[in-house]
């Protein structure tokens, strides 16, 4: 009895869901948002366990390691000095005039010294400028800009609504011509979507209940977003600050975590 | 058995008289006689008359053959299995000259600095399988989401389901420079160094 009780209540969903499925399926939107991925630039710095290991294979490996000729060259300076300071009587002065090894470090350690690398602390950094790509080199960032939904904007990935008769690759890169202009230059990495998200309107449009959104995965390669847009690239972290907290789920879903 | 029997009867009709059977096959019968006979099989077939040949082609034919061989053989001669020296395989004499003065004094270590190598080799295989676990995991969920969203576009619409699994070929020559230790210094102009090339031409 009870079984039947229980079959029944199945039964009856499943016919209401049938009949929903015919009679009036409730129709969404289609819509794609884009995420476009700086990939970090230098590598992230070591952690602490990543330094004691690489400490240890670096003594590890001179201890095992025969000397060098610099190194020979270095004792054999030593020991010229020596005979020299003794005032030893079978010195050869033509050696000892040559450059030592310790010389030539010093040099090379001076050439060294005048090099300047280029600081992983870029001009936005300092400047806590957000809207540029050149930021944040260690670290993943993503393009988020203002997306006008309804009456008020939010901060979204790229999106917008499909258009009838092109696949969803099209529409991302459309959107992304539409948005960004012509100067960002990204690649995408699939025809498939990597994320889902839905979201219902407030109030019907045009019959619809609300949007699907389906997102497209892609690299950044060079250039800018054009002006009038305010994109901000975007850490992990302020991510979590910006995005609506469901809406932020669905792209977390498929980003690579950070490591550090 | 049936043979001979057969044989005997037709013997009796030969006109021939008995006393003049010749005794000379192998055929030896102690019975009277025996006129009619068959002869041995010998399968063989009638030789074949020889061909006459020029000696002169002969020769010039044996010649040519000779001097195939013999061009074979020198090229062969000339380069007898010599094979490409590997340079960096092969360790270079005067290194090996003075190897004892490149040699380290040997250190002799504490037990304690050996206990802590080992246990930081421990301590490291378990950090990497975390990290590994971790990787397996958020690859899982990635691919997990792709699916999801997959599925829900095959619920959607069919057709961009369909367009949606096609492959890119675009892709294919894929090529990516991952990260570097330090940032590119920017309008940065690269010292050309000479080049010089000094691997050395092994032909034949």
């Amino acid at each position: 009895m009870l079984f039947k009780a229980l079959i029944r209540t199945e039964i009856k969903l499943c016919t209401k869901l049938f009949t929903k499925g015919f009679s009036s399926k409730p129709s969404w939107d289609i819509a794609t948002g884009v995420c476009i991925e700086r990939v970090p630039v230098v590598t992230p710095p070591l952690n602490e366990m990543q330094k004691k290991y690489k400490d240890m294979l670096y003594t590890l490996e001179t201890e095992k390691s025969l000397k060098s000729d610099h190194e020979l060259r270095h004792e054999n300076d030593k020991i010229q000095a020596e005979l020299l300071k003794n005032e030893s009587a079978d010195v050869d002065l033509d050696t000892i005039s040559k450059i030592t090894a310790q010389d030539f470090e010093d040099a090379a350690n001076e050439e060294l010294a005048k090099f300047k690398f280029a600081a992983i602390e870029t001009e936005a950094d300092k400047k806590g400028d957000k809207h540029t790509p050149d930021r944040c080199l260690q670290r993943h960032l993503v393009l988020v800009t203002d997306v006008q939904l309804g009456k008020e904007k939010k901060k979204l990935l790229p999106q917008g609504l499909w258009k009838e008769g092109e696949t969803l690759r099209q529409t991302a890169e459309r959107i992304l011509l539409e948005q960004c202009g012509p100067e960002l230059k990204v690649q995408f990495l699939s025809n498939a979507p990597c994320g889902f998200y839905k979201y219902k309107y407030p109030s019907e449009i045009n019959g619809k209940v609300g949007s699907k959104v389906f997102f497209y995965y892609a690299y950044y390669k060079s250039g800018n977003v054009k002006n009038a847009v305010k994109a901000n690239w975007l850490t992990r972290n302020e991510l979590t600050d910006v995005l609506p907290d469901r809406y932020r789920k669905s792209v977390h879903e498929f980003l690579i975590e950070e490591m550090y | 058995m049936l043979n001979s029997s057969i044989l005997r009867q037709f013997s009796r009709l030969s006109l021939c008289s008995m006393t003049k059977t010749p005794v000379n096959s192998r055929n030896i019968a102690t019975t009277n006689a025996l006129q009619f006979k068959i002869t041995d099989q010998l399968w063989a077939e009638p030789m074949k008359k020889k061909k006459k040949i020029d000696p002169a082609i002969i020769k010039a034919r044996e010649d040519r053959r000779r001097k195939k061989l013999e061009k074979q053989i020198r090229r062969l001669e000339k380069n007898a299995q010599q094979l490409k020296p590997i340079d960096e395989m092969e360790v270079p004499l005067h290194l090996l000259d003075n190897m004892d003065k490149r040699k380290r004094p040997q250190l002799q270590l504490s037990t304690e600095v050996l206990e802590a190598r080992a246990l930081l080799q421990k301590e490291w295989t378990r950090y990497k399988r975390d990290e590994y676990v971790a990787h397996v995991a958020q690859i899982d969920r990635i691919m997990a989401a792709q699916r999801r969203a997959l599925d829900r576009l095959y619920e959607e619409s069919e057709d961009l389901y369909n367009e949606a699994v096609m492959p890119d070929l675009q892709l294919v020559p894929f090529s990516t420079s991952g990260p570097v230790a330090t940032p590119p210094i920017k309008g940065y102009d690269t010292p050309d160094g000479e080049y010089i090339d000094i691997s050395k031409k092994w032909d034949n």
